[in-house]
């Protein structure tokens, strides 16, 4: 069959099948992004989800930001002002239009703060933002939110709040905003294929820096393998969740590059200190001197990770310079074990969900089992794993191994959930550091938050409730072409990268 | 012959309603999918929100009952975490996963059967003994495996075909093939074990002592006899192919519903396992059915009754 009747049997084909055959377009004209899933809901206020949030952030504005070294800046409020422990202004800018040729107001905001807030509306991230009580607009460029109590984690939580159009979201409604929604971001959302693409197309009267690429497709591409080798071929720009093996390939590949970046993200294992054998401190710290996370990290993870002295990343508001943390002793452990006697015997489940490397679980059970603990690894699928860690004391495992980001870089969204009594995450019982956390969340004074903090280190450090592993890393893979700086929150702003050909 | 109809018709339905209610109950053992739906962060009284919202803290029973009245009313539900109806979701699916079967079945066949004729009519000569060898290879290997390969070599190292996703026709090219060859093994093993069977058989000499040509006697009389188990089996194959498409799918991020259905299980999305296997169901009776009314049409000797 000749080129031209082998097309023109493949158009037919094509058509009778229904398929569109789009034409070819340069790389920087159609920016192609390849994500493990599609986005669950692109209604910023209705979902939790990695996919999702690589997608709605470029089309919506949020009242704060972060820069690429994670300062909180500007975005649509201009400036604020702390009038008193539970109330602070915004300003905000007054050129802001949504995509439909609406200004941007201090309804607008309100309306998005009351959305998100309403215990009716069951948003999922209701959770971080429960402790703003009230949205009152002062002005419509002024408006003032009013919290229980002194909050410090508000700006960090509020990078989150997108805000949403008030007379488009009460015109159509929720499911139809979930369909066809409308923001004030770099772009402007175009079509959704389900299980194809998202496709967005540039918001050209942006007020802020424009993104280089007049369109966007975002496709879901769930095995990791296939992403690569859409990089490769060059049928996608920029694909997300590499392995550092995978990073490795790219080293040698002509025409792309791995691009790996710290997070805000800590590893950890959780032990649960109201059972026996953790009811031992000289166990828990046993079992903090049995773990090398160098060894985890150059051994499994390809060195890029880092080792923390605390539960914290250096990415995170709270991390404190010079924790002592126990280090890598397999003879003390085994001293320690030794003098516990028969209690270190005792059997211990070490929860995990096959969504966790599994490579680090089996290296965790080997080096406590090497140092004389009888480890044992409780798999289950990541809903039960979730409820089972969530359950408290009494139900959770001895042990768990988890990696956690609380999207905020504040401390209080790490430290609180995982050590204070009042959390189902929390498996560690001491009021002095109940007491140290709840004067960290109720003070507006950094110092004192820090100082707070540093004590908290250093209980973690000797008491030992969690042993923290490591910073973790985010691998992306991107076309040679393009610049783009990883940042700690894993966000992916594209008016914020650059091409050159 | 109505008798038959009705009386099939009649098992399909229970078998239906058996499987939908076993998937209902079996997948709500396991636990609801609200922890899957709220950041780690989320407190107690969040998820508890959240769940009350979703339906999920009603009697077990109450849900089952609800969902019967949907699906007599067509309406299979909405998706929880993506929040569309599930109808939507495998309306814009289907299509895709329609394609891939065709494509794959078009594989399998016009591979297999080939393979099968030349297998049986040349039993012992150099080119069935590679043919064989060809057919136990695609055979052995694991789809995954495959596909990557395939990827590897056609879009990484050639640069012929595009890796993965959909566009035009030629997406469809390499899941095809990844999903065909599997099938193709059955389809040469059937063919050739089937007009071995015919080729004993008295007509058959009868026929050529006649002196009717190999050819003729081929397409008049061996593949109308022969195509009967093939037939059997290209029905049983496309409910195998659909259950491998979710492999296939998922490497060459084909959009269809197998792959939806692996996201859907992981996020603990009842409603549209519900809706994937429900459809599962209805299609694997119906191509029974339409089996056994081939037969009658290819062999009109076979008699469908209802009173069997």
């Amino acid at each position: 069959m000749s080129r031209v009747s082998k097309a023109a049997a493949a158009f037919l084909v094509a058509t009778a099948l229904g398929l569109a055959a789009g034409p070819a377009l340069a790389a920087k004209d159609r920016f192609v992004i390849d994500l493990v899933n599609e986005p669950s809901s692109l209604d910023p206020q209705v979902q939790w989800n990695p996919d999702s949030y690589y997608v709605y952030r470029n089309i919506f504005d949020n009242l704060v930001t972060r820069d690429d070294k994670g300062e909180i800046i500007p975005q649509v409020a201009t400036a604020w002002k702390q009038v008193s422990d539970t109330e602070i202004e915004f300003d905000l800018r007054s050129d802001i239009a949504f995509h439909d040729g609406s200004k941007l107001t201090a309804d607008d905001v309100v309306y998005s703060v009351k959305r998100i807030t309403d215990p009716k509306f069951a948003s999922p991230q209701l959770g971080q933002f429960d402790k703003i009580t009230d949205a009152v607009a002062l002005s419509p460029t002024k408006v003032k939110l009013v919290t229980a109590g002194p909050y410090p984690a508000l700006l960090a939580q509020l990078v989150k709040l997108s805000i949403v159009p008030k007379a488009v979201v009460e015109a159509v409604g929720k499911d139809a905003f979930n369909l066809k929604p409308v923001g004030s971001g770099p772009y402007k959302f175009e079509s959704w294929q389900r299980g194809v693409n998202v496709q967005l197309t540039r918001n050209d009267a942006y007020w802020g820096t424009k993104a280089p690429f007049p369109t966007v497709t975002f496709r879901a591409v769930p095995d990791a393998a296939t992403r690569l080798a859409n990089l490769q071929a060059g049928s996608s720009d920029l694909v997300v969740t590499l392995d550092a093996d995978q990073a490795a390939q790219l080293k040698s590949a002509p025409k792309a590059q791995a691009l790996i970046g710290l997070t805000e993200r800590v590893a950890y294992v959780r032990l649960n200190t109201t059972k026996p054998p953790f009811d031992n401190p000289k166990l828990r710290l046993a079992a903090a001197y049995a773990l090398d996370k160098q060894a985890m990290i150059d051994g499994l993870l390809g060195g890029h990770d880092k080792p923390v002295p605390e539960l914290l990343t250096p990415a995170i508001f709270g991390w404190v310079d010079g924790i002592k943390a126990p280090e890598h002793d397999l003879a003390k452990a085994k001293a320690l074990i030794a003098e516990a006697g028969p209690a270190a015997k005792a059997e211990i489940d070490l929860a995990t969900a096959p969504v966790f490397d599994q490579r680090i679980v089996q290296a965790i059970q080997q080096m406590l089992t090497e140092a004389g603990f009888n480890v044992k690894i409780a798999m289950s699928d990541m809903a039960t794993y979730l409820k089972r860690a969530q359950a408290g004391p009494e139900t959770t495992s001895l042990l768990s191994f988890g990696r956690w980001s609380c999207a905020c870089q504040d401390a209080d969204g790490v430290l609180f959930p995982l050590l204070h009594k009042s959390s189902g995450w929390s498996a560690y019982r001491n009021p002095k550091m109940d007491a140290l956390l709840e004067e960290a969340r109720a003070t507006l004074d950094t110092n004192k938050r820090l100082a707070a903090y540093k004590q908290v280190h250093e209980i973690v450090a000797t008491d030992v409730p969690v042993v923290p592993l490591y910073q973790a890393v985010v691998i992306y893979g991107a076309a040679k072409n393009l610049t783009f700086q990883p940042t700690p929150n894993e966000s992916m702003f594209i008016n914020r990268m650059s091409w050159k050909d | 012959m109505p008798g038959f109809l009705l009386r099939r018709l009649g098992q399909a339905l229970v078998t239906i309603l058996g499987v939908v209610t076993l998937i209902f109950f079996v997948q709500r053992l396991t636990g609801d999918p609200t922890y899957l739906l709220v950041p780690e962060t989320a407190t107690q009284a969040d998820i508890a929100a959240l769940r009350h919202q979703l339906g999920f803290d009603r009697p077990l029973v109450v849900q089952y009952f609800d969902f019967l009245g949907e699906l007599v009313r067509f309406d299979l539900g909405q998706s929880v975490v993506q929040r569309v109806p599930v109808t939507t979701i495998i309306a814009s699916r289907l299509p895709y996963t329609l394609m891939l079967a065709a494509g794959a079945l078009l594989v399998a066949c016009g591979i297999g059967v080939p393979i099968g004729i030349l297998l049986a009519i040349f039993r012992n000569s150099p080119a069935a003994k590679v043919a064989a060898g060809f057919v136990l290879a695609a055979q052995s290997m694991p789809t995954f495996w495959s596909g990557i390969l395939m990827i590897l070599v056609f879009s990484v190292l050639l640069g012929w075909l595009p890796p993965s996703s959909t566009g035009d026709i030629w997406h469809l090219v390499m899941p095809s093939f990844a999903l065909g060859l599997l099938s193709m093994a059955t389809f040469a093993r059937i063919t050739r074990s089937a007009l071995l069977d015919e080729l004993s058989k008295d007509y058959v000499r009868t026929a050529r002592s006649r002196g009717v040509r190999s050819g003729r006697l081929l397409i008049r009389h061996l593949a109308r006899n022969a195509s009967i188990p093939v037939i059997t089996v290209a029905a049983l194959e496309i409910s195998n192919l659909l259950a491998g498409a979710v492999i296939v799918e998922t490497v060459f991020a084909w959009p269809g519903l197998g792959q939806v259905t692996v996201q859907a299980i992981l996020a603990r999305d009842f409603m549209i396992v519900q809706g994937v296997v429900l459809l599962g169901a209805f299609v694997t009776v119906l191509l029974n059915l339409m089996s056994d009314l081939l037969y009658s049409l290819v062999d009109p000797r076979i008699v469908l009754e209802g009173g069997r």
